[in-house]
């Protein structure tokens, strides 16, 4: 059927409704993004699937990402008129019991929390059910409390393979707003108000971007949704689109009127699989209701959307290299002017956007601008989803009001630092970003703050850092990266970062010497004023940063040759502690090398030949007596 | 007030300009010189050599370096060709050069004018390179080879400090046309070509080789066969009847002295009468 009217849309909401929250029925919903799947969501889906058959009481389906990937597989189970529960680790031995308990559900122990109301900010708060008393809130636990969802106002609880339940939560109502009841110019006024920045990198006004594409004149114009994330590590846009791919559509399908574009691409990372598949079937269920392609509502408004698979490069995802890459170019950046604005994909006019960017549209649309602005600060408003990795206890994704201080997200979401070691930094914004110390943690988290101590926001990557971390490696690690990736057309990039790659790699070998700091200095500051491209005029960050912060490990390096982490094989040794071993020689045993001599049962006559030790670790692992430990000139874990 | 034209401001100078036409052109126009590796006029702006830095010096403006060879003139533009930070950084590309290709001329001249003497950086040397360890990757061999002689012969292969330049896959091309306007172009010399017989072989380009035309009156090989169809497709006006066409260029000259020894010998009998 087509929607044309708001009685239709009704009509599917009420239909939704029924199918996300039964009146009679439990529903089990299986977190479904790549993040769950990997750690076997799929085996449970399986599992439940089979034991099910029968059950005509319990609707199975799939939903997406809650973001608490620490404790995945995860599995939400409602209960009408209780409420939803989720179930963290579970495994597919686990099914039988929750399919079997389903009366004393809340008594199992590995239950996380419950979820009794939600607001998906598009429709009103739902209640799900207030019955489970002894069980915490979701937004009780302290991963979830600093936490604002807007971005992720349905991941994790709609299934997001079908349009109904996204409809069921308020979906396509503002597009039904912005097509029925705005003006193109309205809807630019409220987006420019919202003070929407874009969540791909650079932060630049949505609005003021959109209102430079509606300006230019012509026959066709376009409009991207960019999906290429390739920072190592961060997956946010992943799963914004295998987790609610609806709400990356309706942003764009506003975005396509406001600017009056016809066509939309998605440009998606070709190891998206899942994504690309949820996109095109959310695709397919909007073309269906009449959300896509011609007279879209009965407006008369023409629009459809196509995807494009991604050439498999991190350079693909600036914006003009991925221009050139969807004209079957090679994804190499062209100098701007002209922007893409002015003359984009085929020399038409063309808007991109990132995913997250898009996800945030229909939100401002339905509730305003200055409704936006009443979260983050003045001059970020709204939220922020980051991919919390590294050392913390708690990694996954955290969405937060822009303005939250580093050390919110650091400490009270990710729970410090997993080790029971200090966290000493933490690297923002993918390999290009910069890392950035504690005595910096007070610091709010918008685009200028994060810039002003030498990094960036990027795409949101979150890297945590503790004291078994080395500053000189960590440099190494992501210059490696963007070395790999330097498309090679200018040479500051091309050549100035493998020289600095060259200068790290010396140091990390215990061959630096002491002119190297000023040379890596003045090359970074070369690269990065001159390089064409955002990758090139980014990617000496993470050295100036290190360079700037933790230079005492830098001088470590070269004068001392010690590397204070114990993390540069080139410069720590194993020994035995012939005190503490007890000469079982287990580690004799599982040396590759035959390295270790002595005595069984004579702990101390255990000894590492330096000459034959290959730096592997093993001993070090499998000593149950901590015997073993690395050193550095002096420094020492023991 | 003069709506035709703006005004920039070069080194504290005041040019008249169009708007939005290139710095660069500017400053070429006017003598002040900017160092290039990568521009041609005739080609669209490329933005890879980045020797064409230049620094913009608006007030209000944050002072920002760009690339005079993509930047557009706006009125009251005001820039520095040769600012200290400018310099600083054009030292360091130089450097860079310098370690990628240490022996062309044209590098040399500009590490000496700009007082770069050596290079901090290791120099990169490859095995057996078909272009001589000269090639700075500014990609004007490939797009005049693209853009003007619409032949598609060479491209980029590989990405980052890996990236090469030469026919796919490294195997001999049927699409040279032979024009050697690529390495007619190239600021290094790094391309190669030699006339042996009545071939020219690319050296550079995996040994391809191209037909050459043999001269009708002294037998010398001379102009590629297949450019020689490539000009007769595109000014078909040609005159292809014209015995001129298949002479060698030293013949060619010859026959017209004669037909105007010819002419002048029958003018001064004309006036004799
Ligand atoms: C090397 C490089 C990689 C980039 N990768 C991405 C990416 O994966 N996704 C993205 O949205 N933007 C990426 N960008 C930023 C885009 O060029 C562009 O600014 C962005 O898509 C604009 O969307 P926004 O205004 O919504 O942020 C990248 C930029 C650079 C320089
Ligand atoms: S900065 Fe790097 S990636 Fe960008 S154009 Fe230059 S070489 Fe290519
Ligand atoms: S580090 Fe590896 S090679 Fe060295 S002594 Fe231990 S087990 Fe043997
Ligand atoms: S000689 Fe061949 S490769 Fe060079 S520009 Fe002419 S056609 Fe292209
Ligand atoms: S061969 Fe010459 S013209 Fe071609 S890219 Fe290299 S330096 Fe430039
Ligand atoms: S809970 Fe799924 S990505 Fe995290
Ligand atoms: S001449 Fe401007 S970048 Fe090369």
């Amino acid at each position: 059927m087509r929607i044309n009217t708001l009685e239709d849309l009704k009509y599917i909401r009420e239909t939704g409704l029924k199918k996300l929250k039964p009146k009679q029925k439990v529903r089990i919903s299986v977190g479904m993004a790549t993040c769950g799947i990997s750690v076997g969501g799929d085996a449970v889906f399986e599992e439940l699937k089979e034991k099910l058959k029968n059950r005509e009481d319990i609707i199975l389906t799939k939903t997406g990402c809650i973001g608490f990937c620490h404790v995945e597989p995860l599995v939400n189970v409602y209960i009408p008129g209780k409420g939803i529960l989720i179930y963290h680790h579970v495994q597919p031995k686990d099914v039988e019991k929750i399919i079997n308990n389903l009366d004393k559900a809340e008594q199992l122990d590995n239950v996380v929390c419950q979820i009794d109301k939600w607001d998906h900010i598009t429709s009103d708060e739902i209640i799900y059910g207030e019955g489970f008393t002894n069980i915490p809130c979701w937004n009780e636990l302290k991963f979830f409390k600093p936490q604002r969802k807007l971005v992720m106002r349905n991941s994790g609880i709609i299934n997001p393979e079908d349009i109904d339940e996204y409809i069921a939560v308020g979906g396509y109502s503002a597009l039904f707003k912005a097509l029925k009841e705005m003006t193109p110019d309205e809807i630019i006024y409220e987006v420019k108000g919202s003070g929407l920045r874009g969540r791909g990198g650079a932060g630049f006004p949505t609005g003021i971007k959109w209102e430079l594409a509606k300006k230019e004149k012509s026959d066709i114009k376009y409009l991207i949704c960019n999906a290429d994330e390739g920072d190592p590590g961060a997956y946010m846009n992943r799963n914004e689109m295998e987790s609610d791919p609806h709400s990356v559509i309706e942003g764009m399908i506003i975005g396509g009127y406001a600017i009056g574009a016809q066509k939309g691409i998605i440009y998606i990372r070709a190891e998206y699989p899942l994504a690309l598949y949820r996109l095109q079937k959310a695709i397919d269920g909007a073309r269906h209701y009449g959300l896509l392609g011609k007279n879209i509502l009965g407006s008369g408004f023409d629009f459809d959307i196509t995807i494009s698979k991604g050439a498999g490069a991190f350079v693909c995802g600036e914006e003009t290299a991925l221009i050139a890459s969807i004209e079957g170019d090679i994804g190499r950046p062209r100098p701007r002017p002209p922007f893409p604005a002015q003359k984009g994909l085929w020399g038409k006019p063309t808007n991109i956007n990132n995913v997250e960017t898009w996800t945030n549209i229909p939100l401002i649309v339905k509730k305003g601008g200055d409704w936006f602005r009443g979260f983050g600060n003045e001059k970020s408003p709204g939220t922020k989803v980051f991919s919390l990795v590294g050392k913390v206890e708690n990694v996954g994704l955290a969405e937060v009001e822009l303005g939250t201080p580093i050390k919110t997200v650091v400490y009270n979401i990710g729970g410090g630092a997993s080790s029971g070691k200090k966290v000493k930094a933490v690297q923002t914004g993918g390999p290009s970003g910069g890392c950035i110390p504690t005595k910096f943690f007070d610091l709010p988290i918008d685009y200028e703050n994060l810039a002003s101590v030498g990094s960036i926001m990027g795409s949101g990557g979150m890297v945590a850092m503790d004291e078994n971390t080395c500053m000189v490696d960590t440099a190494k690690f992501f210059l490696d990266f963007t070395v790999d990736e330097s498309c090679g057309k200018c040479v500051p990039c091309r050549e100035g970062l493998k020289h600095m790659l060259f200068i790290l790699e010396n140091i990390t070998k215990g061959n630096g010497k002491e002119e190297d700091i000023g040379t890596l200095e003045e090359l970074s500051e070369t690269v990065k004023t001159t390089s064409l491209c955002g990758l090139g005029q980014t990617a000496p960050n993470p050295v100036i940063t290190t360079l700037k912060y933790f230079k005492d490990e830098y001088i470590e390096h070269i004068n001392n040759k010690r590397c204070p982490a114990l993390v540069c094989t080139a410069l720590i040794e194993f020994e035995i502690d012939q005190k503490k071993c007890t000469g079982c020689s287990v580690c004799a045993k599982r040396c590759p090398t035959k390295a270790i001599e002595g005595i069984l049962g004579k702990g101390e006559t255990f000894k590492i030949d330096q000459n034959k030790c290959i730096k592997c670790g093993t001993c070090l692992e499998v000593c149950k007596f901590d015997a073993v430990i690395k050193t550095s000139k002096g420094v020492s874990n023991g | 007030m003069d709506n035709e034209y703006i005004h920039v401001f070069i080194n504290g100078q005041k040019f008249k300009a169009k708007e939005g036409e290139l710095v660069i052109d500017i400053a070429r126009r006017n003598g002040i010189f900017i160092p290039t590796l990568c521009y041609e006029e005739s080609l669209k702006p490329y933005g890879a050599c980045r020797m064409c830095i230049v620094e913009i010096k608006n007030k209000g403006v944050k002072k920002k370096i760009t690339t005079s060879c993509t930047l557009q003139a706006f009125d009251g533009l005001y820039v520095k060709t040769d600012s200290n930070e400018v310099l600083k950084h054009r030292r360091i590309l130089l450097e860079l050069y310098l370690a990628q290709a240490p022996n062309p001329e044209k590098i040399k001249e500009l590490a000496q004018r700009y007082g770069v003497k050596k290079t901090r950086f290791k120099e990169k040397y490859k095995e057996k390179d078909p272009l001589n360890n000269s090639c700075i990757l500014c990609g004007l061999c490939v797009r005049v080879c693209n853009e003007i002689m619409g032949a598609g012969v060479i491209g980029f292969i590989g990405r980052g400090e890996k990236t090469r330049i030469n026919t796919p896959f490294f195997e001999k091309s049927d699409l040279c046309l032979g024009c050697k306007a690529c390495a007619e172009v190239c600021p290094t010399g790094a391309i190669k070509f030699i006339d042996e017989g009545n071939f020219r072989i690319a050296n550079s380009w995996s040994n391809t080789s191209v037909e050459l035309k043999k001269c009708k009156m002294c037998g010398k090989y001379f102009a590629p066969s297949k450019l020689d169809e490539k000009i007769d497709s595109i000014y078909y006006y040609r005159d292809k009847n014209n015995e001129l066409r298949d002479l060698c260029p030293d013949c060619r000259r010859k026959v017209i002295t004669k037909r105007i020894n010819l002419i002048t010998e029958n003018e001064v009998e004309k006036y004799a009468k």
